[in-house]
């Protein structure tokens, strides 16, 4: 039986490998969060953003955007029979469900990378608000890697599946959602960063992140059964 | 044998309602503060909290479902979440008239309850178009199982989420519940919730009950090699 | 006690919280009773789903012991026999109303 450790290690591996040769999902998603960027700016007519407005474009683009690199998580493994090959491997199937999540957080810090200076620079007057936000976004990716891992490996099984991530997956981020926004809002207003109740949201999203992780990794092995 | 418990639960359902009611219209008093409006109260929470449960006992059935690899199982949960939607349905209907009567706007945002019940709704309204676009029905059926449980353990989670961001500045509409109740009120309420709770229960053996009649129809139309028809439904799982 | 609390001025008028509070109770009957009537519908089908199977099953507890050059008379009074003490759940039906 081979350790998890090194079958966790390999199919990372491997999914970033494809990613970078392949390109299908970042440069997408990147470049989706920018063009909501504009349409935001257009569609509220505010060239500045602060506080709950500047919070809530900010995470709403970023969700919007993971929703399309969710879409095509599972993808490959449905296409060229990966899920085949994991039931058949000698490894604990759910290391699947942990590499995955691993990737997938691995391309929500490399969108955040991108969109988020790229926000500060059209929206915010200062950067000061970014440092602590790293804190909020590592959390959220996790909670939100996790949940869209889980609806993820449904949906690549079903019909319509473009349609059942976003449907599903959107009510089940919503606290995550709430926690997030809430934590990012008083770091982005006009007075100064402020740290507003900051421990209890960052409380909130790790409560999330463990029973979401934790719930995902102990069902995934039902859902690789044939 | 689904139908074999329904006719003394739903005798009892049917005392404990008319109890209720007299209560609720005949001994409750009058609130000082909402006044006659209150005794939606007694409709709306039970409701609620019933369907609330009804979710986590879906989740349960689920669980159940995963382990002993029975289709029964989840033919329980399915119909569990289903009379529960449509207890959050009422709930809702209900909360937006006390809303209504209390505030004059039909939807509040600063109710955290109702805020929280409205996206559990959300989520296991997505149940049916998800188990739609599931084709295999032994698949359908497992991935139901772990939406149900996912849905089920967002239920808590939600309700700390939205409350947490619900500002103390505002007066909670339905602070009824908070603040310590009369005897009468909660003798009442209690009746309410009891009552609330067998009615689900028999619709839930109800159901059941019909889905195994039709399941029982089909075992006996194939054993006469006689047509069976097109499947009932692509989603509700078949009872036998 | 109760006049005390009736006394108290309400917030809002007993007679526009009457109304209230029946809609919210006209939503609980009404949606209750759109459940009842969709199992009614389903029942109806189960119903319907019986009796075809019922006669299947009839003619075809008659056209096995029967010869197999099947008259018309027997064929006839057979049909015309098992609808009536079979489908009891029918003439009960019929007496009920």
């Amino acid at each position: 039986m081979t350790p998890s450790r090194t079958a966790f290690a390999a199919i990372l591996a491997k999914d970033l490998r494809a990613e970078l040769r392949t390109l299908q999902s970042l440069p997408a998603m990147a470049l989706f969060a920018v063009s909501s960027y504009v349409i935001f700016r257009f569609g509220l007519n505010h060239s500045h953003l602060s506080g709950s407005l500047a919070s809530g474009v900010l995470w709403v683009t970023l969700l919007f955007a993971a929703v399309l690199g969710i879409n095509r998580l599972f993808v490959a493994e449905r296409e060229e029979g990966g899920f085949d090959a994991i039931r058949l491997a000698p490894i604990d199937r759910s290391v699947l469900f942990t590499a995955k999540v691993a990737a997938l957080i691995v391309y929500l810090a490399v969108l955040e990378l991108i969109a988020v200076p790229i926000f500060a620079l059209f929206f915010l007057n200062s950067a000061a608000a970014l440092p602590p936000l790293i804190i909020v976004l590592v959390l959220a990716d996790i909670g939100l890697a996790a949940t869209g891992t889980l609806i993820s490996s449904m949906a690549v099984n079903s019909r319509a599946r473009d349609l059942l991530v976003p449907l599903v997956l959107l009510p089940l981020v919503i606290p995550l959602m709430i926690a997030a926004t809430a934590a990012t809002e008083p770091l982005m207003l006009l007075g100064g960063v402020s740290y507003h109740r900051f421990g209890t949201w960052l409380m909130v999203l790790g409560l999330y992140d463990l029973i979401f992780a934790l719930l995902g990794y102990a069902v995934f092995d039902f859902l690789l059964e044939d | 044998m689904y139908g074999k418990g329904l006719r003394p639960l739903s005798i009892a359902t049917v005392v404990m309602w008319a109890i209720t009611l007299s209560l609720v219209f005949f001994y409750a008093p009058i609130e000082a503060d909402q006044g006659f409006l209150q005794k939606i109260f007694y409709l709306h929470v039970p409701l609620a909290i019933i369907a609330l449960c009804g979710y986590v006992i879906g989740g349960i059935f689920a669980v159940l479902h995963l382990r002993r690899d029975d289709p029964r199982w989840d033919a329980y949960s399915y119909v569990s979440i289903h009379i529960s939607v449509i207890f959050t349905v009422g709930g809702l209907l209900t909360g937006a008239i006390w809303a209504k009567g209390s505030w004059g706007h039909w939807w509040v945002w600063n109710e955290p309850t109702l805020v929280s019940f409205l996206i559990v709704f959300l989520l296991y309204a997505t149940y049916y178009p998800f188990r739609y676009a599931i084709e295999d029905r032994q698949r359908q059926a497992r991935y139901a199982s772990v939406f149900a449980i996912t849905a089920g353990a967002f239920v808590p989670l939600n309700f700390l989420a939205v409350r947490a961001s619900a500002s103390l500045v505002h007066p909670r509409v339905f602070a009824t519940a908070e603040g310590g109740l009369p005897t009468s009120m909660l003798v009442t309420f209690l009746c309410a919730l009891v009552s609330m709770g067998l009615l689900w229960a028999t619709l839930v053996k109800f159901e059941l009950s019909a889905k195994s009649a039709q399941g029982q129809l089909k075992r006996l139309r194939r054993a006469l090699d006689a047509p069976v028809g097109p499947p009932s439904s692509r989603i509700a799982p078949e009872v036998h | 006690m109760f006049h005390l609390l009736l006394a108290a001025d309400p917030s809002v008028p007993n007679d526009i919280g009457g109304k209230y509070v029946a809609g919210a109770y006209v939503v609980f009957i009404v949606l209750l009773l759109i459940y009842v009537a969709i199992m009614a519908m389903k029942l109806a089908r189960i119903e319907k789903g019986l009796g075809e199977v019922a006669e299947i099953a009839e003619a075809r507890k008659e056209a096995a012991p029967a010869e197999p050059t099947e008259s018309e008379a027997p064929a006839a009074t057979t049909h015309t026999v098992t609808p009536g003490p079979a489908a009891s759940g029918a003439t009960a039906q019929e007496t009920r109303p």
